[in-house]
């Protein structure tokens, strides 16, 4: 097994950006979470695009998020991921829906994978990958 | 020739195995072989082929897509072929394509075929390709997300909402077992079906998938000729008879996908193509869905209202799905059932559809089998299409 092991990549995967997404990921090294706004139609999007998927517009800019969330769903994997992934086991990837009406592709955090349901209340927390990458994690919301 | 329609008139198929010995042209000999000589054609009677593409599989994609085909089985009267990639949906867009040559002159009789050999794919290169294949690789990926998860996350927002049972949805797997301990090409021919108990037993991927619940990765190929309607019913023999077809595209990542616009396409897209067909629910003898992991069976029957809503795990338990019950439903018992061979299940799907048509399924035969219902979707599940199939054309 070990000529194999060799040969598989262990390194983290980096976010692999589009010119038009650089500014979330740089706004994330400040802690913000940005989510992309059309000027035209007023329509909020995820993920960041070139243009409006709504309206096709170009006048795209950005607001920030509270930063807060509801779990829409979850799936804690113990097994069956990839040799990269192997030291986070186990971990809870989720889909959360943000207020300002996008829903992300997220990691819950800072729990017991036990105690996570939907409908939970989050709050993003950020991990650092490097000194360019930070990802959007969750966190319960304490009560 | 009534306008695309088309019917599948010789079917060809090997075993799927875990066997790296028996190369991806073994494959691709015996079942195009298999498949001409069942239709009853000779081989220079082919005039199209249409593969559908190899998934991971890189030098066999390009040899398929620049033509050898035809060339190593000497098919003397072939006009064109090409390969098609949709992923699991490749099959029905090469069926579309074949179509499309009857119609427009290319060619009389087509060859579609699939083959896949996982086997022999080095461990780094398939983790490489299923970590990444269908998952966005800036906004899901570096997450640490895999398929089985992506199916975690549908699974358990489905069982949050409809009250879905983990016995319930185990209950899938047994189901899909049943008809496979009783397929001849399936891995688990003759293997023991596991009660929905010991599927819970198993240990978990990830919640709520557990070990069973997931696919086996094999090696596979089939292959089907098709010809026109007209030219099958002058033939005379047993034919798979397309009637209708509908279909809808989702999203080509989940973390966009709506769960409603998928639901809603599963009833649109059947609704569509059985008005196509002129047919209704009642008439059809075997729902012959294609969903690669047994978690969204309860979805799918619940939108095809096969069961009622919020029934659906609850008729897989009671063994209604299962050989023997009382609602036919993916008789090689879909890719948990069979082995999955990339964008091949589906394929083999469509020969299982045009073998119980032409009564030809031996003790899985679903007795007056008149019309079957057969989905198909791409990738993580970015569209659903829908096609009817009957053993006499429409009139
Ligand atoms: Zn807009």
């Amino acid at each position: 097994m070990s000529n194999t092991e060799n040969s598989i990549d262990m390194t983290r995967p980096l976010p692999d950006v589009q010119p038009w997404s650089r500014p979330f990921w740089e706004a994330a090294k400040n802690g913000e979470l940005l989510v992309q706004h059309c000027m035209d139609c007023a329509a909020n999007i995820f993920y960041p695009r070139k243009y409006c998927p709504e309206c096709w517009s170009g006048n795209l800019d950005w607001i920030k998020s509270s930063g807060k969330a509801v779990v829409y769903s979850f799936s804690t994997a113990y097994d069956m991921v990839e040799p990269r992934f192997w030291e986070d086991l186990p971990y809870t990837i989720a889909f959360v829906d943000l207020p300002e009406g996008v829903r992300m592709m997220t990691r819950i955090v800072e729990c017991d994978p036990e105690d996570i349901s939907i409908g939970m209340e989050v709050k993003v927390t950020w991990r650092k990958l490097n000194d360019d990458f930070f990802l959007p994690y969750f966190r319960p919301v304490k009560s | 020739m009534s306008k695309s329609g088309i019917a599948i008139i010789g079917i060809g198929e090997v075993p799927t195995r875990i066997m790296p010995e028996r190369t991806p042209w073994d494959i691709l000999y015996d079942t195009c072989m298999d498949a001409v000589n069942d239709s009853g054609l000779d081989k220079n009677d082919i005039q199209g082929v249409i593969t559908t593409s190899p998934q991971a599989q890189p030098r066999l994609t390009s040899e398929l897509a620049f033509g050898k085909l035809p060339e190593e089985l000497g098919l003397e009267g072939c006009r064109d072929c090409c390969i098609v990639n949709a992923g699991g949906a490749g099959t029905s867009n090469c069926l579309r394509l074949a179509g499309q040559y009857i119609e427009s002159g290319v060619a009389d009789a087509v060859l579609v075929n699939h083959v896949t050999v996982h086997s022999t794919i080095s461990v780094p290169e398939l983790i490489a390709f299923f970590g990444q294949a269908g998952v966005d690789l800036q906004w899901e990926y570096p997450f640490g997300t895999t398929y089985n998860i992506v199916m975690g996350l549908m699974a358990n927002r489905f069982m949050h909402e409809s009250g879905c049972s983990p016995l319930e949805m185990a209950s899938v797997v047994t189901a899909l077992r049943s008809w496979a301990t009783l397929d001849p090409n399936s891995i688990f021919y003759g293997k023991p079906v596991p009660t929905p108990e010991m599927v819970l037993e198993s240990s978990i991927i990830n919640t709520p998938l557990h070990k069973r619940e997931s696919n086996v990765l094999a090696d596979g190929g089939c292959a089907m000729v098709v010809v026109s309607a007209e030219r099958a019913k002058k033939l005379g023999k047993p034919a798979a008879y397309k009637l209708g077809e509908s279909a809808r595209y989702f999203s080509g990542t989940t973390v966009v996908r709506d769960s409603d616009k998928v639901t809603n396409g599963f009833k649109v897209t059947a609704k569509e193509a059985m008005a196509q067909a002129g047919i209704q629910k009642q008439d059809v003898s075997i729902w012959n869905c294609y969903l690669a992991y047994p978690l969204a069976h309860p979805i799918m029957a619940e939108a095809l209202e096969v069961a009622p809503e919020g029934k659906g795990g609850q008729c897989f338990l009671e063994g209604r799905m299962s050989f023997g019950g009382d609602i036919p439903w993916s008789t090689i018992g879909d890719a948990p059932g069979r082995g999955h061979t990339g964008s091949g299940v589906s394929s083999a799907m469509y020969v299982e559809t045009a073998r119980q048509l032409m009564g030809k399924a031996g003790e899985r035969q679903v007795k007056d089998c008149r019309y079957v219902y057969q989905n198909t979707a791409g990738g993580s599940g970015f569209n659903n299409i829908v096609t009817i199939w009957g053993r006499e054309p429409n009139e």
